[in-house]
């Protein structure tokens, strides 16, 4: 059995956010191994500025009421505690580049790297999910 | 609510939080020592079981009261493969023919979620100062989760002039028969 559990962030709003580090972080709970490409607009959800203003799906506004009343922790919060607990974060360069992003852009502790970086970590994972 | 090494409050937390919580909390125990987890989040029960089988703990279970969830796990399901060194032994399926007492030995809560009947509650760890408790002169039979935990609460009681003790092999993990619950 894999102990690896590799997880690709493509899209950057705050419900995307809250299904990656929720799985991260109970992955990562259960003693796995866990890595986060994130890539397009995923790369908000690490993003100093964007973390703090991730938006609903249009329509969806009124869940913020939900959030609140279930204590749902924050994405800021969720995203120290899953570093805490060791998932590593990846930050896709590509992307990086045409975004005119640097890595001082993001949140400490990630490291950049391409499409090959993640997939040789991902090659043994199971499972693999994205989001 | 039952007796617990240690006491943690997730209650008003959602998921993951309470998996994430007992994970910390959970280095801070010993070995066979077990946690009492509080918690609001329905779906703690389910998530605590398949963590703690995941990682490598025993679920021993969950009680409700009044919203609040009371889990009980114990660290470490794995006990330490060592050969069971004492030798007067009875087979768990002959225990129902023999007198005497049954003395289990595995930790409170262990017990509440289901013991043979009229079985006595003593956790290892408390057996060296409960001595007084038992009889020298009625057959006692020790008997625990798998059979090792037993193994060493015979021997203490061997050494402690007791020689009408039985280990029970194997353990309440392969009992069939009714179980007794004080929750």
């Amino acid at each position: 059995m894999s102990n690896k559990v590799a997880i690709i962030a493509a899209n950057g709003g705050m419900f995307d956010a809250y299904k990656v580090f929720n799985i991260a972080t109970a992955a990562a709970a259960s003693e796995k191994e866990v890595q986060i490409f994130f890539t397009f607009e995923g790369l908000n959800l690490i993003h100093k500025q964007a973390i703090h203003a991730l938006e609903m799906p249009a329509g969806k506004e009124h869940f913020a009421e939900g959030f609140k009343k279930a204590n749902v922790p924050s994405i800021p919060e969720l995203v120290e505690m899953a570093q805490e607990l060791g998932v590593k974060f990846i930050a896709c360069q590509m992307t990086m580049d045409v975004m005119g992003l640097a890595k001082e852009d993001f949140v400490d502790g990630i490291e950049v790297g391409g499409a090959v970086t993640f997939l040789e970590y991902a090659k043994d994972a199971a499972p693999t999910l994205t989001f | 609510m039952l007796q617990a090494n240690m006491q943690l409050d997730a209650k008003g937390l959602a998921c993951p939080m309470p998996v994430v919580k007992t994970k910390k909390a959970m280095t801070d125990l010993a070995e066979g020592q077990v946690l009492e987890v509080l918690a609001t989040d329905k779906g703690s029960k389910a998530d605590l079981a398949a963590w703690a089988s995941s990682v490598g703990h025993q679920y021993i279970g969950t009680v409700e009261d009044e919203d609040i969830l009371y889990h009980y796990i114990r660290k470490g399901n794995n006990e330490p493969e060592v050969e069971k060194a004492f030798e007067q032994t009875v087979a768990l399926k002959d225990l129902d023919t023999r007198g005497g007492m049954i003395l289990d030995v595995r930790e409170a809560a262990e017990y509440a979620f289901g013991h043979i009947n009229e079985a006595k509650s003593i956790p290892m760890g408390e057996l060296e100062s409960r001595l007084e408790e038992l009889d020298k002169n009625e057959e006692i039979y020790v008997i625990c989760r798998t059979g090792k935990r037993s193994d060493l609460a015979a021997q203490l009681l061997a050494k402690n002039g007791f020689t009408k003790v039985f280990n029970v092999l194997p353990g309440m993990n392969e009992w069939n028969g009714i179980l007794t619950k004080e929750i």
